[in-house]
């Protein structure tokens, strides 16, 4: 602003006069924006540039790039069955935390709005989750709610069904660690969402309803055709975060499951972030896990995009 | 309260930000100038793994001002390293941040291969006869010895006098004998076996082992975990978890001995650390045996660890790390007994001081030490993470009964044996 208050008078050449004042509003961006870009350049862009070279060497035990074997690394992932099984594990997770996070939040979300009383309380209280960290919460379900003993609180409750105490984190048949994954994430995250939610469905103008009381419409439709289409940026906004959330899983599953001895070797189920952590910093092939984080890359991407084009994010209404 | 106006509330906050910051500043949190405060010229970082004993990481400590008193020129800062030891390690080792000098349980050629170790020969001639022959050649690359050994420590199978009476059974020699004792001690409330939260744990290794077959075959450089009696012997994972008396999901794992301790097992695989926790809670009701025999070709084996004392190539100081190396497990046998039965229970890996120790000479600490000389065995140094990883996940899906053992561990052995000659190469 001051570089155009302290202009000279229109008399000096054009050219000049722009000259100039690019020069000080040159500076000031670079000033402003320059650390910003510095250390997103250093820590962020040189480092994935690394990381890309990296894949393309046998860089075992090194982060030092000189053993060029092109795409050698990324034919061991697409050819090794546990890299692939854990691509599996991840779409198939995913298929079912989405939907299921999406419907509890959505359903949390009108149930407060709905009631009279205690709004603020309950909006609190289903919050408070979203503030703890995974490794906590994964501790927690490990040593206390999901551990294998009789007194373990999962096998205490089964028990009062007449169920024998199981190992819910290393029983696979039937795969009940499914159980402990799935309930840590929806305790995590459906507060979250919820907010999300709530946020929206204050924001539709209640004439809608009463216009649609006056048309006689029971719950349910004022449900289907009024809150549900209002909602739809806010849905689209969720589903995104939820499904990103989803394929970056890593903290519950190397918690839930990681002895500290053999780290996650003995794990159930092993989602592609912690194939990669193994590979690359438990095994110190570098050139693996950097080549399995740029497929994992192209997945996401490729996925998102797809989502966009069947739920139609950032088109117009 | 008189209403604070925007100016003093500015100021206030500055004052408590600054104080803050001076005061972060003081109580240094990481102890990182513990050097200069003492006016040592060198300070070297020690990296240990979180041992489990009360009294562990006060004790390293300890060593490390004593060593200072003794050489006012050098100081050491020791970090005490929780979770994923190696892992950390290997990272670390990569940056600027490396440990000067830092332990590891089980030796790693490949950290030989890519040049992180300094050769320590000049520490350890002078007591050479001290150490066991296998302590010296797991650490010896051509020609050259990478570690000084600070600790033995055996693994085996602790066992519950009273719970093997009152069910009948004797503690087990043989696999089938395992089978039987599992299955019987297990009361519901009480289970018969505890191998890891998990339910391999070390299992997977032992059967491999007991039943004469090994990870490498006698050239020692071709992976033979695939052969057929070690198919045999690992598929016996299944059978023990058929059991229905094997303990799992226990909140602490195999190396602690929480889950025997507390009585929600009859028989849990341990180290010879855990001796003295163990004998506070059950006094003299339990024993020690090695890991069972599998069919008749094998053995009964129990695994010899324990942690290596390394040194980083790239440190800037070598002299200084030398002289700690030499000060503290080659020379200062008080510290080394105290090391090894004041806390936890190890056995002193040079033999002047092994012979020194008194706690080692009757019951089930004197049967451990026996154990360890006559069925110990160790890792090669050729068996590595990614390796072991592999091996592992066949195991936990033969146990689970998800795969076909053969199939499953001739998978693993190929993938093994390309990482093994990536290491010789």
């Amino acid at each position: 602003m001051t570089a155009v208050l302290e202009a000279p008078p229109v008399t000096v050449a054009p050219e000049k006069r722009r000259r100039r004042r690019d020069w000080r509003a040159i500076g000031a961006f670079a000033v402003l924006t320059g650390p910003v870009v510095i250390g997103l350049g250093l820590f962020k862009y040189v480092a994935i540039a690394w990381s890309f070279l990296l894949s393309f060497n046998d860089a075992r035990g090194t982060i030092t790039l000189g053993h060029w074997i092109g795409f050698d690394n990324y034919a061991f992932l697409l050819g090794d069955d546990a890299f692939l099984t854990s691509l599996a594990t991840i779409a198939l997770f995913t298929v079912v935390i989405v939907p299921i996070t999406f419907v509890a939040s959505l359903g949390l979300a009108v149930l407060i709005n709905s009631i009279k009383r205690g709004k603020a309380f309950f909006r609190t209280i289903f919050l408070i989750p979203a503030a703890v960290s995974y490794v906590v919460a994964a501790l927690v379900w490990k040593m206390a709610l999901f551990n294998g003993l009789p007194s373990g609180v999962a096998n205490v409750l089964g028990g009062l069904f007449g169920a024998d105490p199981v190992p819910w984190l290393s029983e696979t048949s039937p795969p009940v660690y499914w159980v402990a994954v799935v309930t840590l994430r929806l305790w995590l995250q459906v507060g979250l969402y919820m907010i999300l939610f709530l946020a929206g469905l204050q924001a539709i103008s209640p004439s809608l309803y009463e216009a649609g009381e006056l048309d006689g419409t029971t719950k349910w439709q004022a449900f289907r055709y009024i809150t549900l289409p209002q909602l739809r940026n806010t849905s689209v906004a969720v589903l995104l975060l939820i499904l990103i959330a989803a394929f970056q899983a890593f903290d519950e599953f190397y918690n839930l499951f990681g002895t500290g001895l053999s780290g996650t070797a003995t794990a159930p189920v092993k989602p592609p972030l912690v194939y990669l952590y193994d590979s690359a910093l438990g095994d110190q092939n570098y050139g693996v896990g950097s080549a399995g984080s740029f497929l994992l890359t192209v997945l996401i991407v490729v996925i998102t995009l797809l989502q966009g084009r069947f739920v139609g994010f950032g088109k117009k209404d | 309260m008189s209403p604070m106006n925007r100016r003093s509330f500015l100021v206030g906050s500055v004052l408590f930000a600054g104080g803050a910051a001076l005061a972060g500043c003081t109580s240094d949190p990481l102890n990182k100038n513990a050097g200069a405060a003492s006016g040592a010229k060198v300070t070297l970082q020690q990296w240990y793994h979180a041992y489990g004993e009360s009294g562990t990481q006060q004790a390293v400590q300890r060593y490390a001002q004593e060593f200072t008193k003794a050489h006012p020129d050098i100081a050491i800062n020791v970090s005490w390293i929780a979770g994923d030891y190696e892992t950390k390690l290997n990272s670390a080792m990569l940056t600027a941040q490396a440990p000067d000098l830092f332990e590891l349980g089980d030796f790693r050629y490949q950290n030989v291969k890519n040049g992180l170790l300094a050769p320590l020969d000049d520490v350890i001639a002078p007591a050479k006869a001290d150490f066991s022959p296998a302590a010296l050649d797991t650490v010896t690359v051509d020609g050259k010895i990478y570690g000084v050994k600070m600790i033995d420590d055996v693994m085996m199978l602790y066992y519950r006098k009273s719970a093997l009476q009152a069910a009948g059974v004797q503690p087990p020699q043989t696999f089938a004998e395992l089978l039987e004792a599992t299955r019987k001690l297990n009361t519901g409330k009480q289970k018969g076996l505890y191998v890891g939260t998990d339910g391999v744990g070390e299992a997977a290794t032992l059967l491999l082992w007991s039943s004469g077959a090994d990870f490498f075959d006698s050239s020692g450089k071709k992976v033979a975990f695939a052969s057929p009696e070690a198919v045999a012997a690992i598929a016996g994972l299944k059978q023990l978890h058929d059991t229905g008396g094997l303990l799992q999901g226990y909140p602490t794992d195999w190396s602690d001995p929480g889950a025997f301790a507390n009585g929600a097992t009859a028989m849990q695989w341990g180290g010879l650390w855990s001796l003295p926790d163990i004998k506070k809670a059950l006094g003299d009701d339990f024993g020690v045996v090695a890991w069972p025999k599998f069919g008749d070709a094998g053995k009964q084996v129990a695994r010899v660890g324990g942690w290596y004392q390394l040194a980083n190539a790239k440190s800037a100081h070598p002299d200084a790390v030398k002289q700690f190396i030499d000060w503290l497990w080659i020379k200062n046998a008080d510290l080394q007994k105290d090391w090894c039965v004041k806390y936890g229970f190890h056995i002193p890996a040079r033999k002047p001081v092994a012979a020194q120790t008194t706690e080692f000479s009757s019951g089930p600490a004197k049967d451990a030490v026996t154990i360890s000389q006559q069925n110990g065995k160790s890792y090669s140094g050729l068996w590595n993470k990614a390796s072991a990883t592999l091996f592992l996940q066949a195991a936990t899906k033969i146990a689970n009964g998800q795969a076909d053992p053969a199939a499953e561990l001739g998978d693993a052995a190929k993938k093994a044996q390309a990482e093994v000659d990536k290491q010789l190469a």
